[in-house]
């Protein structure tokens, strides 16, 4: 799709960043004389990070914690997106349903972690349900005005050309129409689930990136600590790529 | 070319007085269009003028099903015209293409709702484009095209579907003047071949003698029928010939009655002699 050049040139200034975190680091660990139990030195983290990689045991929690997010944000998509479509598309059906959604949404998901353990226990389910609030109300307000700012002109070109049933029209106009609005949702929302990724598996997780950074405390090892939080960044990052990329399919500009 | 073409499907429109009233939440009721009747042939090509805000989209929407009348009925080949349906096509003045498919597929939407396979729908709608002469934009994407050419792709897409009227509110308006003189003799073009019941409306006096077999002036708000002019010149037709001029002069007559009314009534004055 892109030229290598053009890729090359997208992944430079990532790269400049992490250099110049790396020289912040290095010089803090340097003149604050930092324990190495506080503040480890880059090159020790990268010990830990390589030796993670060789033992494969980085990948584990990486699998873990993406298949946690991956999971809720499906279902979060299976939700959000049928709603938003009815929120926008229905003015009285909007009325109704908007009341509840803006008092739910100011509840940050970190709130919900001690009804999510009481409800689900510390399983799977409580871990999902949280993301799952983390990743509903972007995919569930991109929707909605996605659908409010179809042009009402398509949507009548649209009946005069044979979709008669409401049903057609979502299929074949609206909701192509909203989907450029629709797939910033779900890449905003798959990054506020990446970043409440921690907060879920902190309490009572067995793996994935968050127990791996709650561990690493609570053994003292905070170049494990570091490690979980350079995994989460980088894979970040990289997921946001993937989404800029699928956008760019569904963007057809103007 | 024309083999695969299906057999033509053209109605007449019967309008019985009437009139649609709008009452917007919270203000004043607006009648748009004081009850009115007038019938249109099958294959008429009817040219709508008439004062901006005489009610002229409001008849087009109500003819294509998208408002309900207040008083009075319209009928399409002798049927109500209860909700928009894909035999009563339109084009729309801002083109109204789905951007997210390429222009073959924009051409051949309608088809593909009528239940016609891709291959089939596919030729049919090459057929139309190259009607509209873009046969080689087919795989072009719709916001690389030019306003005319989006309305090229329009025009092939609503006479592609085959429908039994066709309702134009404005459709060269945002266009320029050699592009609009353009269309107007590719419409024709298309519109002898396709011989359907067309509505236009345009606020050119001398687009609607080019094009119609009928001109029909409507009063300003609330708009009815002021002057029906038939107009019996052979195509093409000579903007500078004498019978042209004519026929300009009675539309225009009537029009400056009706637009010195839209000024007074908005405060203005000094524009047309009282
Ligand atoms: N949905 C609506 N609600 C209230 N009033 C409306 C509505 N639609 C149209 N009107 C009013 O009805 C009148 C007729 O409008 P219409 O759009 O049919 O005029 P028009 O002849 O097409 O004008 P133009 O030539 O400017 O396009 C106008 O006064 C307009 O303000
Ligand atoms: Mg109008």
């Amino acid at each position: 799709m892109k030229p290598p050049a053009k890729t090359a040139a997208s992944i430079l200034p990532y790269l400049w960043a992490a250099i110049f975190i790396v020289v912040v680091w290095q010089l803090v660990v340097v003149f604050t004389k930092a324990h190495v139990a506080l503040l480890p030195p880059p090159l020790l983290a990268a010990e830990t990070f390589a030796h993670l990689v060789a033992t494969g045991e980085l990948f584990v929690h990486v699998g873990a914690s993406l298949g946690r997010v991956v999971s809720a944000w499906v279902l979060s998509a299976l939700v959000a997106i049928p709603l938003g479509l009815a929120m926008g598309r229905w003015r009285r059906f909007e009325h109704l349903v908007d009341p509840v959604v803006e008092l739910f949404r100011p509840i940050s998901p970190l709130a919900w972690i001690p009804l999510a353990i009481l409800w689900f226990g510390i399983g799977e389910t409580g871990k999902i349900f949280i993301i799952f609030i983390a990743t509903f109300f972007p995919i569930l307000l991109n929707t909605v005005s996605g659908v409010k700012s179809v042009d009402p002109v398509l949507i009548r070109a649209g009946q005069v050309l044979g979709c008669e049933t409401d049903q057609a029209l979502f299929r074949k106009v609206i909701l192509p129409a909203a989907m450029p609005t629709i797939v910033v949702g779900l890449r905003i929302s798959f990054g506020t689930g990446w970043a409440a990724i921690i907060a879920a598996e902190l309490v009572a997780a067995q793996v994935g990136l968050g127990y791996l950074i709650a561990d690493g405390m609570e053994i003292l090892r905070s170049d494990l600590v570091l490690v979980g939080m350079v995994a989460i960044g980088i894979l970040g990052v990289a997921i946001d790529a993937v989404f800029r990329i699928v956008n760019d399919r569904y963007s057809w500009g103007g | 070319m024309t083999e695969t073409t299906a057999p033509m499907n053209t109605k007449g429109i019967s309008i019985h007085e009437l009139g649609v009233t709008f009452t917007p939440e919270g203000s004043e009721p607006v009648e748009a269009l004081r009850p009115t009747s007038m019938e249109i042939e099958p294959g008429e090509f009817i040219a709508l003028v008439g004062p901006s805000g005489c009610g002229k989209s409001t008849l087009l929407n109500v003819l294509a099903g998208f408002i309900k009348p207040s008083v009075g009925r319209a009928l399409v080949g002798g049927d109500p015209i209860t909700k928009p349906n894909i035999d009563h096509g339109m084009v729309f003045q801002d083109y109204a293409l789905f951007p997210w498919l390429n222009v073959i597929d924009n051409v051949a939407f309608g088809l593909e709702r009528q239940g016609m396979a891709l291959a089939e729908r596919h030729d049919r709608a090459r057929e139309y484009l190259e009607m509209v002469g873009l046969k080689d934009f087919a795989d072009k994407r719709v916001n690389e095209l030019s306003g005319g050419m989006k309305q090229r792709v329009a025009i092939a897409r609503v006479f592609a579907t085959d429908p039994s009227i066709i309702l134009m509110d404005e459709p060269f308006g945002a266009l320029d003047a050699l592009t609009r003189r353009f269309l107007q003799h590719q419409l024709l073009d298309i519109w002898q071949k396709n011989r359907k019941t067309v509505v236009f409306v345009t606020h050119s006096v001398q687009e609607a003698i080019y094009l119609a077999s009928r001109v029909i002036v409507m009063t300003a708000r609330p708009g009815r029928v002021k002057l029906d002019q038939t107009v019996d010149l052979p195509h093409p037709r000579d903007f500078a010939s004498a019978e042209f001029r004519d026929y300009e002069k009675i539309i225009y007559d009537q029009l400056d009655e009706e637009l010195a009314k839209t000024f007074k009534l908005e405060g203005g004055q000094g524009m047309f002699h009282d």
